[in-house]
């Protein structure tokens, strides 16, 4: 499910079954060197949640991404996310980022890092399957957590 | 003093006309809804998608057939892929939704090892039989919904989607 009003109503009363939230992290570089190569990225980890959100609707509540600047102290917002995602009560909680800064942050559990891949100059179809195989490589990882 | 300064008074009246425009549209809103709104989902819901999916390789296994199309939502116009698993019944093809009667999740054909010949829904366990009939004891209470389908020039259509016929 996705997090907007629509989805609300079924997510309260379905709880038991949508036990898992899908948080993804991104990176805001605006500097002239990182800007396109953030943008990319963020452009990746949306459409990978996307299709992950369509897999797995009825189990998982994906957020909108957690947007920071480069300098934000990933320790602290750690522990602020944390916090508001236990008031919640998801059995799961699954981080997904293309930050590899977060690779060294050792106390937020369940953070999957992936490289993100450039797909502007794909053409549907090719960046479709390019996806998918990303999906593919995700999607085991979330069904032994549930198992 | 510049002759464009907007007085208090002023602001106030902009500002209420503002608030009673707010006020109209809401009123209005639910009228126009209600005379676009058919209009829409029959144009939606009409036409048949071409698939790259060869008629002639269909059998009896179901297969996952990707279908796109434009999707309005609102303002916003994007392009989005479903799928179908399509099969082969004597002459005829079917084509079952993915999408889980019981929260939407996407089943598999054969999702589940130890259920070769169903449908599988990694999500909570639901199944189905191959003509869509949802396994009783497992959380989905209808069966997988249908698509229309024909063969179009030797390739597969996609066509609206319904309640399911088979069962
Ligand atoms: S969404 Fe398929 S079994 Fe719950």
């Amino acid at each position: 499910m996705h997090f907007i009003g629509k989805d609300m109503d079924q997510y309260l009363s379905q709880k038991d079954y949508v036990d898992t939230a899908v948080v993804p992290l991104l990176q805001l570089d605006l500097s002239e060197a990182g800007l396109k190569s953030s943008a990319g990225a963020s452009e990746y980890l949306q459409s990978l949640t996307a299709l992950l959100e369509k897999q797995f609707k009825g189990r998982i509540l994906l957020f909108p991404p957690v947007a920071y600047a480069k300098s934000t102290d990933r320790l602290r917002l750690s522990n602020e996310l944390s916090i508001e995602m236990k008031k919640a009560d998801f059995k799961h909680v699954f981080y997904m980022t293309t930050d590899a800064e977060w690779r060294s942050v050792e106390e937020l559990k369940n953070v999957l890092w992936l490289p993100a891949i450039p797909t502007e100059h794909m053409d549907r179809n090719f960046k479709q399957s390019v996806m998918e195989d990303q999906l593919r490589q995700v999607l085991p990882l979330f069904l032994k957590e549930w198992s | 003093m510049s002759n464009n300064r907007v007085s208090r008074r002023q602001f106030l009246g902009y500002t209420l006309t503002g608030v009673g425009g707010f006020m109209a549209a809401g009123m209005l809103m639910p009228m126009v809804r209600f005379a676009v709104d058919p209009v829409l989902q029959q144009k939606d819901g009409g036409d048949f998608v071409l698939t790259d999916q060869r008629a002639e390789d269909i059998t009896e296994e179901p297969v996952r057939v990707d279908f796109t199309f434009e999707q309005t939502d609102a303002w916003y116009v994007s392009e989005v892929t479903n799928s179908a698993w399509v099969y082969r019944e004597g002459d005829k093809l079917i084509a079952l939704s993915p999408v889980c009667k019981h929260l939407g999740c996407t089943v598999n054909w054969a999702g589940d090892p130890e259920h070769p010949t169903q449908f599988f829904c990694p999500c909570h366990a639901g199944r189905y039989e191959k003509n869509g009939q949802n396994i009783a004891g497992t959380p989905p209470l209808g069966p997988l919904d249908e698509y229309l389908v024909e063969e179009q020039d030797g390739y597969v259509a996609i066509g609206a989607v319904r309640p399911n016929t088979l069962v």
